[in-house]
C-alpha cells in the first residue's frame, strides 16, 4: 500500500475494514522515511520498537473484535518537544542531551495512542521553538520537500515537512508565534492552532507560558479534524488549558457558508503580504464569497506586545543556561534569548496589559464577522540561510518577518486553519491562508476550510521526491 | 536612545544578571534590542489607564474545606 496516496482517514478505514494492517502501513511509512529523509532531515528520532507493539495491538484488538479508535493504525509523528516515554526530550537543543529521559507520555501523545495512532518518532525543529525556519545548526536544517533548497519554516519545521514529503500523514507541533502555521504555509500542508488553550500542553517542553498552543499539521482537512478531535479533553492538571469540554468538529459540517459573514484583512495584513500571497487570499475571499476589507484592532501593537513577552519570558527560561553555557545554544537564536532576558520588566508588563485590552477589541470584531481571512506567510519559502525579506518595498530580516501574518492572530488566542494553496507566480511553492474564527470556535474555521477544499482551491500536493 | 546607549545597558544589566558576554556577544545583542526599543515605544505611546490589568495568567487552584476543617477555624 502506497502511504502517500493516502491520508489519515482513510488509512484508518482500511484498517478498520481489514483491508490492511496497521503493520503494513507502518512498514509503509517507515520505506518512506528511509527513502526520502536523509534528504528533508525531519526527523531527530524514530521510536520503531514502540510504533511495532502499537501496530501490532491494533492489529491484535481487530482480530478479536475490539473497538477500534478513530485514528486506528495511522502512523504519526511529533516535534521533538513532546515528552515520548523514554527518550529525552530535545526541544531541538543539545543541551537538553543530558536531561533524562522522559517518563511518560506527553498529554497529547495519550490522547493520540488512546485513539490508536501509532507513534513512528520526534520531528526537527528550531532550538526551543525561537525561530520561524528550522534551520537548526546542531541537527542540520529541516529542506522543504517542494524544494530542499529552501526552509520548510518553524519552529514545526520537521512536523510540517514530514507531511509534506509523504512521511506520515499526521503530525504535532507547537505555534506560539506562527509556529505550526508558517511551516505548514511553506510546505503546503494542512495546519491547526487551535483557540489558546484548548488543548493540553502537559508533558511538552515549554518556550512561553503565556502563548504557547499545540496543534496537529495533516495531509488533508478531514485529517486535521480527526486529529483534533482525538487530541482535545479538559486537562485541570495544566494552568494553561482553559477548555471545559470536548467539542467535536467531525463529522465536517457539509453546510457551506450558509449565514456565516466572511471577511478579508486588510491594512497591516495587506501592506505585509507580497502580490502572491495576495494572490491566495483573493481566490480563497471568492471562493468564500468575502468582499469586504475588514481592519483588525492594534495588529502593529500586538506583534510587538507577544515579541517582547516571547523575548522575556524565553529568556527568562534559558536564563541559567546563559549564564554557564552560553556557547551551547542556537547560535542563531542565543543572542536573542540573551536580550529578552535583559529586557526592562516595564516592557513585558505593558505587554500583557495590551493583550487584555486587546483581546476585547478583537473579540468586538467578531460580532460582525465569523471568519476572517489572511495569508498565513508574507511569502512562499525562501532559500535556506536567507538573511534579508524585501516585501513591498520594505527590508525586514527574513527569520523575524516569517511571523509577521500569525503573531498577531495567536496573541488573541484565535483558531486559525492553515490552507494549503497555490499560488502562480511562485515556481510551484506554496502559501496557506489562514481562515480565522472567534476563541472557542473551531467549528466555523474547519466549515469555512471544507468549502477551499471542497471548491478544489485548497489541497496539499505530495513532493515526489523521486 | 542611540547604539552606545543600548551598549552600556547590555553590559550593566547582563552584569547585573550574571551573564557573561564580550564585546562581540554584547554588540549582537544591543542590536536585537535596539529593535526591540523601537516596539517597545509603540507599547509606551498605547494609551492604557490605569484600571487596565495584565492578561490573567495566575489562578488559585480549586480549594475546599471540609466541614470538621471548617469548623476548626
Amino acid at each position: 500500500m502506497n502511504n502517500i496516496a493516502l491520508d489519515a482517514p482513510s488509512m484508518a478505514a482500511s484498517v478498520a475494514s481489514g483491508q490492511t494492517s496497521a503493520r503494513a502501513l507502518l512498514e509503509s511509512c517507515i520505506s518512506r522515511i528511509e527513502a526520502t529523509d536523509a534528504r528533508v532531515n525531519a526527523f531527530t528520532d524514530k521510536t520503531l520498537s514502540r510504533a511495532f507493539a502499537e501496530a501490532d495491538a491494533v492489529d491484535i484488538g481487530r482480530a478479536s473484535g475490539q473497538a477500534l479508535g478513530p485514528l486506528a493504525g495511522v502512523p504519526y509523528a511529533v516535534k521533538n518537544l513532546f515528552d515520548i516515554d523514554g527518550v529525552v526530550t530535545l526541544a531541538g537543543s543539545t543541551i537538553n542531551r543530558n536531561h533524562a529521559a522522559a517518563t511518560a507520555d506527553a498529554f497529547l501523545v495519550k490522547q493520540m495512542k488512546a485513539a490508536g495512532a501509532v507513534l513512528v518518532g520526534a520531528l526537527n525543529m528550531d532550538e526551543y521553538a525561537y525561530g520561524f525556519t528550522t534551520e537548526n545548526t546542531h541537527y542540520g536544517p529541516c529542506h522543504n520537500p517542494h524544494d530542499l533548497s529552501r526552509i520548510a519554516g518553524g519552529s514545526s519545521g520537521g512536523s510540517g515537512a514530514a507531511v509534506a514529503a509523504g512521511q506520515v500523514p499526521i503530525t504535532l507541533g507547537s505555534d506560539t508565534n506562527g509556529s505550526i502555521r508558517v511551516p505548514a504555509s511553506l510546505c503546503g500542508v494542512w495546519g491547526l492552532k487551535p483557540t489558546f488553550g484548548r488543548l493540553s500542553r502537559r508533558g511538552t517542553y515549554p518556550f512561553v507560558y503565556s502563548i504557547d498552543h499545540l496543534g496537529p499539521i495533516a495531509s488533508s482537512l478531514e485529517g486535521l479534524a480527526l486529529a483534533y478531535d482525538a487530541l482535545q479533553s479538559p486537562d485541570p492538571l495544566d494552568a494553561g488549558c482553559h477548555a471545559l469540554d470536548i467539542q467535536p468538529v467531525m463529522p465536517l459540517a457539509g453546510t457551506g457558508m450558509d449565514g456565516l459573514r466572511v471577511g478579508v484583512l486588510g491594512g497591516y495584513f495587506h501592506d505585509h503580504a507580497s502580490p502572491a500571497a495576495r494572490e491566495v487570499v483573493a481566490l480563497a475571499a471568492k471562493t468564500l464569497g468575502a468582499k469586504e476589507e475588514v481592519i483588525w484592532p492594534d495588529a502593529a501593537l500586538a506583534r510587538s506586545a507577544a515579541f517582547i513577552i516571547t523575548a522575556s519570558e524565553g529568556g527568562s527560561l534559558h536564563l541559567n543556561d546563559l549564564r554557564t553555557r552560553a556557547d551551547e545554544f542556537e547560535p542563531l537564536s542565543v543572542d536573542r534569548f540573551m536580550a529578552g532576558a535583559l529586557q526592562p520588566a516595564d516592557w513585558t508588563i505593558k505587554a500583557h496589559r495590551v493583550r487584555r485590552m486587546y483581546r476585547d477589541k478583537v473579540n468586538a470584531l467578531f460580532k460582525d464577522w465569523d471568519i476572517l481571512l489572511t495569508a498565513a506567510t508574507p511569502v512562499s519559502a525562501p532559500m535556506i540561510g536567507t538573511q534579508w525579506l524585501h516585501i513591498n518595498g520594505i527590508q525586514h530580516p527574513a527569520r523575524a518577518a516569517m511571523g509577521l501574518l500569525t503573531q498577531p492572530i495567536s496573541f488573541a488566542g484565535c483558531p486559525v486553519v492553515a490552507a494549503p494553496m497555490w499560488p502562480t507566480q511562485t515556481d510551484g511553492l506554496p502559501i496557506a491562508v489562514q481562515v480565522i474564527a472567534a476563541p472557542w470556535r473551531e467549528d466555523l474555521a474547519f466549515r469555512a476550510a471544507k468549502v477551499l477544499e471542497g471548491a478544489g482551491v485548497a489541497h496539499i500536493k505530495t513532493a515526489s521526491l523521486a | 536612545m542611540n547604539e552606545a546607549d543600548v551598549l552600556n545597558y547590555v553590559h550593566s544589566t547582563a552584569t547585573l544578571l550574571g551573564i557573561p558576554v564580550d564585546d562581540e556577544r554584547a554588540r549582537r545583542v544591543a542590536s536585537h534590542l535596539q529593535r526591540t526599543v523601537a516596539m517597545a515605544a509603540m507599547l509606551d505611546a498605547a494609551n492604557l489607564p490605569a484600571h487596565a490589568e495584565l492578561a490573567e495568567i495566575y489562578c488559585p487552584a480549586p480549594f475546599n474545606f471540609n466541614n470538621d476543617e471548617r469548623n476548626k477555624l
